[in-house]
Parts: C-alpha cells; structure tokens; sequence
C-alpha cells in the first residue's frame, strides 16, 4: 500500500480524508478529555449539547462564529494571493477603537451612529492593513514580520486608551481596564428568535457570499488567484502587483475592523480587550481549515463557534476544563491540514500478480 | 546484456493518458533514444525511472531486478540519474553546493574539503570548466546544463537519462556535448537520450519511437532514414517546411534607439544604427541564449527599466511604459520561460487563456469574469492552435511542453495587432509543433504585426525572417539581411565576429 499524488482531486476521496479528520479530531480530543480526568462519552454529549442542542445553544454557536467568520475571511483573502497577513488580531482591535472613536466623537446615537460606527471600524481596519501594505510595496518589509509588530502596537494602544481620564471607564481599577458602555441605541439589533445573534452575523453571511462571488467570478478575485500561484506570470500580464498588494491588505483590514466594532457594537457594548482577544489570530487558523475559500470559511467558523459554545456547556455539565477546547482547536486544525494534504494524493493498494506467493 | 527493461509501464493523470503499456530496453553500454512528439510520453517515462512519478502499473527491471522508486534519491541510490529539461538547480547556491545538495544526506557534516576534490577530478576527466565557487545565477544556460550532468555524474550513476539536453546549448555546446557522452560511456556509462532533433537521434545506438505514450518501434538508425523516423513519430505525414512568403512592408511599428538594460551579465547595449521593424516584417535576434535576449525582451514588453536609450512602438515612446499599457496598445509577447512568465500552472486553459484579457469587456462586464465567456476562448484557441487531448478545463500543468506553448501563442498573437515579440518560443517543442507555431508566427505577419523573434536556432531564423540582428555579450554585433547572408555568417556573428 502506498500514496501517489493525483493530478486532479476525487470528490469521493475527498469526502474521506475529511471524514478520516473528523474521526482523529474526535479520537485525539477523547484522548485529552481522558488524560484530564473526564469522561469523553459525557464531554462530547455535553459539547454537541451547547453547540446545536436547542435555539439557545445555536444561537450561542452562531455568536460566537460571527467574529471568527469575519477575521476567517480576512484572512482567506489575503492567503489566495499568498499574502501571509497576520495582522487581522491588531486590525481587528483597530476597528473596534477607530469605530467606537467615531461615535464617541461625534455624538452619534441611534440607527446613524451604528452605521458610521461600522463604516469607521472598517475604514480603521483597512487603513491598518494598508500600513502593512505599503510597507511591503514601498519598502519591501516583509508582511508578516510587519503585521505581527502592528498587532502588538494596537494592543498596547488600546490599553492606553482605556487609562482611567482617556477613555478608561470612571472609577474602575486599572486591572479591569474597559471603557464606558454604549447607548443602548448603539447596540446591533438581535435577530429574531435567535438569542444573542445579532445583526453583524447576517453583515458577516453577505460579505461571505461577497468574498466568494469576487475571488471565483470577478476580474479582481482573478488577479488575487493567479497573484497567489504565480505572481511573475500575473505581473507579465498587466497586472500591477503594487495595487493588488495594497486593495487586498486593505480588503483584508475592513473585514477584521467590521469583525472588532461587530462584535463591540453587538456583544460587549463597551471596549474591554480581554473580550477582543483572540478571534484575529484564531480567524487564521479558520482560513487554513477553510482552505482559503469562501465556503470553506464558513464552515469552519461554525464548527470553531460550536466548539466555543459547547466547550462552556462541557465545562458546566462534564467539569472539564474549558482551556481544552483550545487544544482541540489546534487538534482539529492538525486534522483537516493532513486531510487536505491526504485529498491530493492516491492510495494505491499492491497488485498481486500471478505467480508470486501471496 | 540488458540493463534497463521497462515492461508494459502504464502512467495516467487524470484523464490523460501519458504512458500506455509502454515496453522497451537498453542495452549496457549503449547510447539509446528516446524519439518522439511532445507529449508522446518520453518525460514521462524518464520521470518514472527515477523515481519522481510512480508508474499506475507495469514494471522496471534494473540490471536484472524488478525495482519500484519511491523517491529521486531512491533510483539515484540505484544508479539511476537524470538531467531534466527544467534545470532542478539552486540559483543561490554555488555549483559545489548544488552537487552536494542531497548527496552527504548519512552524515551530518559535508566534507567539502573531499567533496571539492572529488569534483575537480571529475570536471577535469570530462574537460567541462566549471568553477565550484560560482553561485548557479551567474551561470549561462549551457553553463547549468553542465552543473546538472556533473551532478549527476558525481553519484556514480550507471544509466544517465539526458532529457532534451541540447535545447539550450549552442551547435558547439551540444557538440561538446556529445563528445562528452562518448567519453563517458567509454568508462562504461548507458545514456538514455531524449530528443526530437533528427541529427542526434541519427548517432544513437538504439532508437525507441514513442508515439501516444507507446513505443511504436525500436529501431537502429543505419536501417532507417531520418524520414521514415519522423513518419514513425508523426505516425502520418511530416509537416511541409515553412518557407519565407512574400509579405508587404507596412508603417513603422517599432524603433529601438540607443537603448541600455542593466541584466545580471551583460545587460543589453544597443548604439549606433537604432533597430526598426515595420508591419509585415520579421526581425529574428540571432545569438546564444543569455547574450542579452532576455533584456532585450523585458524592455521591449515593459518589464525592465532601461537606464537609458528609448522604445516608440506604434509611433508611441512606451520606454517607460507598464506592460498593461503595452498590451493595450497591441504588443503580444511569448516569453522564454512559459511556466514561469506566461502560465498559471494551477489554472485552467481557458483561465490561462483569460491572462490579460482578464479585464477587457469580451470575457464579460466588469466587474466580473464570465466563466462561460472563458470558456468559450479557450475552445476557439483550442480548435485554432489543435491543442490536443485538452478542454477549457484542463489545468495548464498537465499539457506538455508543446501544448502549453501553444496555449501562450494562442493567447500571445491574438493579442498581437501591432508587435509580437518572442523570446525562444521552440525551445523543447517537437518538429510539428516547431512548424505549425512557426505558421502561427508568419500569420501574425501577414496581418500586419510586426514580429521580433528571438531565437537560438540560426537555421530557422534564415528561413523565417526578413532581417537577423545578432546578439553577443548583450551588443549588436551586426544586422543582416536574411536573403543575403548565410549560416556561416551568422554563426561567426554569434561567436563574437562582427559581419
């Protein structure tokens, strides 16, 4: 038995490696629920529980897959031309302070100030991205390196915003920094019957369908493509890779700034960067499961919403540890890279041939 | 006595069938080819034998044993090496290095003390000069081929399989190269060849045709003429040669004066005498490769930045000019790296196809692409240039060489309404496909474009063009009038000798 690689990709055998993945994220995961003391049985009734079991659990699912979708498809934009941003952690942050700042400059209250709230986040994102951007394009400064660095800048900017006398709620001790609440009025509209899915989880549906209809029929997802496979031969072709570089990266920021002032303006009404924390650098991992595609995207920020979801159920009902689920999250994206890397190849099993002992 | 018997070696991708029950021998000692079309199956089945693809079935007997490769270094282990027609070279490293790359890999420390000796020795038995300490960028085309033979050679390896090896070199590289392989195989070396050039396949021992992934036929030159190879080849008619029409002269399309392109060599210096082509014309650039071709080329379609002289094209000055600009204006271009500067390996034909025209209004309304519109171009460039075996869906890395340079041109000439230039476009194609792009070429022509064609084969450029200028050392060294000069002319041209 052994693998060859296959020139074109079998959708059954696809299917398997997937499933395969599936299987080993839930043997692995067993295995870490086990050596913690727990019964896998019970973590994982309590896991599906919290995730999909009833209206609540999915609309908990669904909150907690809104950010991660957002940051996954920033993400996603970038890798399909090969542009390793990481920056959507700080850009995400960025938003959420560029948006908050807005309405707090401006007064606003009410439908409008929502609006310019969002556009301000993404505006706040993009405008980050295209620091790493023209770095890139004008210096030649590596993205990653760049981006990582501004992550780190925008989280200490946040902190010394939220200093008591700058934007720093009144009265609070400088261990629990966070700003003052919003107007109620600023809050993002729940979504009917779904508890805590709020308005951004439809925004953030559009612009999955948006991301996906540009990369796979557009002229500019065209460029992003080929950029990403061969840039030389794009560049020879007309294609300015300068402004390529620069519309994705600031693409790339709008989406995570949407993905900040989202989740500020529709769950914790208040800037607090603990509950920022994370779903930027987590939303890279969603891309990579998602392998860099629209769809792909999607399901696998439900699938990281679920597993958010439930972890606290399990935490509750089963006693483990909700840390775990952290370390499921990176079983799970171990999985599904071997699955991708598996669905490129052939099983092939040994012929017998005549003659030869069995 | 055999060394190397492949048996009924079956190799598909996906629905392309690159080796077909394909079945034949080579004897030890002997200087055995491999003829036949592009994408007959001869890469394929070279690829097979030294372990870079598995076959689906069949078997490889190596000096009397059934052997399977799992990996390069595994046939390598065996004896087994080859020379790819794409160089598989570290640019950055220095030759010494690549030779070691993947040969120390038992022990942790590289004795390069020994290993430089051991080079040395081998460079000097086969006279090939090569400077161990000269990083692979700074090395001509010939110059790589020799770094890939001896590094082949240092791991003593007892069948060599030379794939299309002279397509790069000069008419006295491959003649030095030959020599080479005689002397080699005097030390007892079985070389396995891979050609579609007449000449060589004559001074072979031993010629196995492939055909549609088959061997048709293994035959000894003497018994044969060269055209009954090719109608064995062909498996029909050999092409009619292309003869040089007359074509009318149009307005000037294109004036290159005093220009100057920096390149990691030599760069391209053009002064005196500007060069000027007019609609209808062709102007081959005769000259090794890497004498200034590739500058040339870049400054011509807007990928370099001169540091001097000016490019009007159309009565336009496009010195500084993008290559989108150039484009619009009507400038095609078949770059001499297909895979590198003209295709998306992991596209599709028809997104291929799409490169370019990606954004005019025939492949729909911005801002979007419309795929069936994609589509539909592709399968006009399909039937126009008899891309075989493929659909608008095929991915451009499963064509062969010929197929993929016919997806380029496809795409290249129509583009081409004023100016097409083209930099080695029959490198590594087959007779046929050297012909039928060459009928594309003169088409272009006759509509009107002007057409710079740079090539290394003098002997097509006499037929094809109307003037040749020759490129040494990234100069001018003269331009001639094809109807006036000879092979001999241009060949001293192309060693330095100024008309």
């Amino acid at each position: 038995m052994r693998l060859t690689p296959r020139s074109e990709r079998a959708i059954a055998w696809t299917l398997g490696c997937y499933a395969a993945a599936v299987v080993a994220f839930l043997m692995l995961s067993g295995l870490l629920v086990l050596s913690v003391g727990g019964s896998p049985q019970a973590a994982f009734s309590a896991l599906l529980t919290g995730a999909l079991g009833g209206k609540a659990a999915i609309g908990n699912t669904l909150a907690k897959a809104t950010p991660l979708l957002l940051t996954g498809l920033a993400a996603a934009i970038a890798f399909r031309a090969r542009i390793w941003s990481i920056g959507q952690e700080g850009q995400m942050v960025f938003g959420a302070i560029t948006g908050y700042g807005a309405v707090l400059w401006l007064g606003l209250s009410g439908p409008a100030g929502i609006v310019v709230a969002l556009v301000a986040g993404m505006m706040g994102g993009a405008a980050l991205g295209l620091v790493s951007g023209v770095l890139d394009v004008r210096f030649k400064i590596n993205v990653i390196i760049s981006t990582v660095l501004l992550n780190y800048c925008v989280g200490y900017l946040l902190s010394w915003l939220l200093q008591p006398g700058v934007w720093g709620d009144v009265g609070q001790t400088v261990s629990y920094q966070q700003s003052a609440a919003l107007a109620d009025s600023l809050y993002l509209p729940l979504l009917p019957g779904l508890a805590k899915v709020h308005l951004g989880a439809v925004l953030a549906l559009v612009l999955t369908v948006v991301v996906g209809v540009t990369l796979g029929r557009t002229r500019l997802g065209f460029e992003i493509r080929g950029f990403g496979l061969n840039p030389r031969a794009m560049v020879a072709r007309g294609v300015d890779a300068g402004r390529l570089v620069l519309v994705v990266m600031a693409a790339s920021g709008a989406l995570a700034g949407l993905a900040g002032i989202g989740h500020v303006l529709g769950e914790t009404h208040r800037l607090r960067p603990d509950a920022l924390a994370g779903f930027g650098y987590t939303g890279i991992v969603v891309a990579l499961i998602g392998r860099s595609s629209a769809p792909g995207t999607l399901a696998a920020a439900l699938f990281f919403g679920g597993l958010a979801a439930g972890g606290l159920t399990m935490r509750v009902v089963a006693d483990i540890p909700s840390s775990l689920v952290t370390a499921m999250q990176g079983i799970a994206l171990i999985a599904f890279l071997l699955a991708e890397i598996a669905s490129g190849y052939r099983l092939v099993l040994p012929v017998r041939e005549e003659g030869t002992p069995a | 006595m055999k060394l190397l018997e492949v048996l009924g070696l079956s190799k598909r991708f996906g629905a392309t069938v690159a080796n077909d029950r394909l079945t034949f021998d080579v004897l030890k000692g002997e200087l055995h080819c491999l003829f036949g079309e592009n994408g007959a199956g001869k890469s394929t089945v070279s690829a097979c034998l030294t372990g870079f693809h598995r076959p689906d079935s069949g078997a490889i007997v190596f000096d009397g044993r059934e052997v399977e490769f799992a990996t390069p270094a595994g046939a390598l282990d065996a004896g087994i090496g080859i020379c790819r027609q794409h160089f598989s070279l570290v640019e950055r490293f220095s030759v010494l290095e690549n030779i070691l790359l993947g040969t120390e890999r038992r022990s942790l420390r590289f004795d390069v003390g020994r290993a430089r000796a051991r080079f040395g020795e081998l460079a000097d038995r086969l006279g090939l000069a090569v400077d161990p300490d000269t990083p692979i960028s700074r090395l001509s085309i010939g110059e790589r081929q020799w770094v890939e033979i001896l590094k082949a050679l240092y791991r003593d390896v007892r069948l060599l399989i030379l794939d299309e090896p002279t397509a790069v070199l000069t008419p006295a590289e491959s003649r030095r190269l030959f020599d080479v392989v005689d002397r080699l195989r005097g030390d007892g070396l079985t070389v396995i060849l891979i050609s579609h050039k007449l000449a060589e396949v004559m001074a072979a021992d031993r010629v196995t045709v492939l055909r549609r992934g088959r061997a048709v036929a293994t035959v000894r030159p003497g018994e044969v003429t060269p055209a009954e190879l090719t109608a064995l080849m062909m498996g029909a008619e050999p092409p009619p040669a292309t003869a040089r029409a007359a074509r009318t002269k149009g307005r000037l399309m294109l004036e290159v004066e005093d220009l100057a392109v920096p390149g990691p060599r030599h760069g391209f210096r053009l002064e005196g005498a500007p060069l000027r082509v007019h609609a209808g014309e062709v102007l081959g650039i005769a000259g090794v490769a890497g004498n200034g071709q590739r500058e040339l080329f870049d400054a011509l379609v807007g990928l370099a930045h001169p540091a001097a002289g000016r490019v009007t094209i159309d009565g336009r000055d496009m010195t500084y000019a993008s290559p989108a600009e150039r484009m619009r204006a009507g400038v095609g271009s078949i770059p001499e790296d297909r895979y590198g500067d003209a295709l998306v390996g992991d596209f599709s034909i028809a997104e291929n196809m799409a490169l370019g025209w990606h954004r005019s209004a025939r492949l729909g309304r911005a801002p979007f692409l419309s795929r069936r519109r994609m589509a539909d171009f592709a399968r006009t460039a399909i039937e126009r240039f008899a891309i075989r075996q493929a659909g608008p869906a095929t991915p451009a890395r499963a064509l062969s060489g010929g197929n993929a340079q016919r997806v380029v041109a496809a795409r290249e000439i129509e583009r081409a309404r004023h100016l097409l230039v083209a930099n080695q476009p029959t490198r590594g194609l087959d007779v046929g496909a050297v012909a039928f792009l060459y009928d594309r070429v003169v088409e272009a022509a006759e509509r009107g474009a002007a057409v710079v064609l740079a090539s290394e084969e003098a002997e097509d450029l006499l037929g094809l063009c109307d003037r040749i200028a020759v490129l040494f050392k990234g100069r001018v060294v003269g331009v001639v009038d094809a109807s006036a000069t000879s092979l001999a002319e241009i060949g001293a041209m192309m060693a330095g000798r100024p008309a």
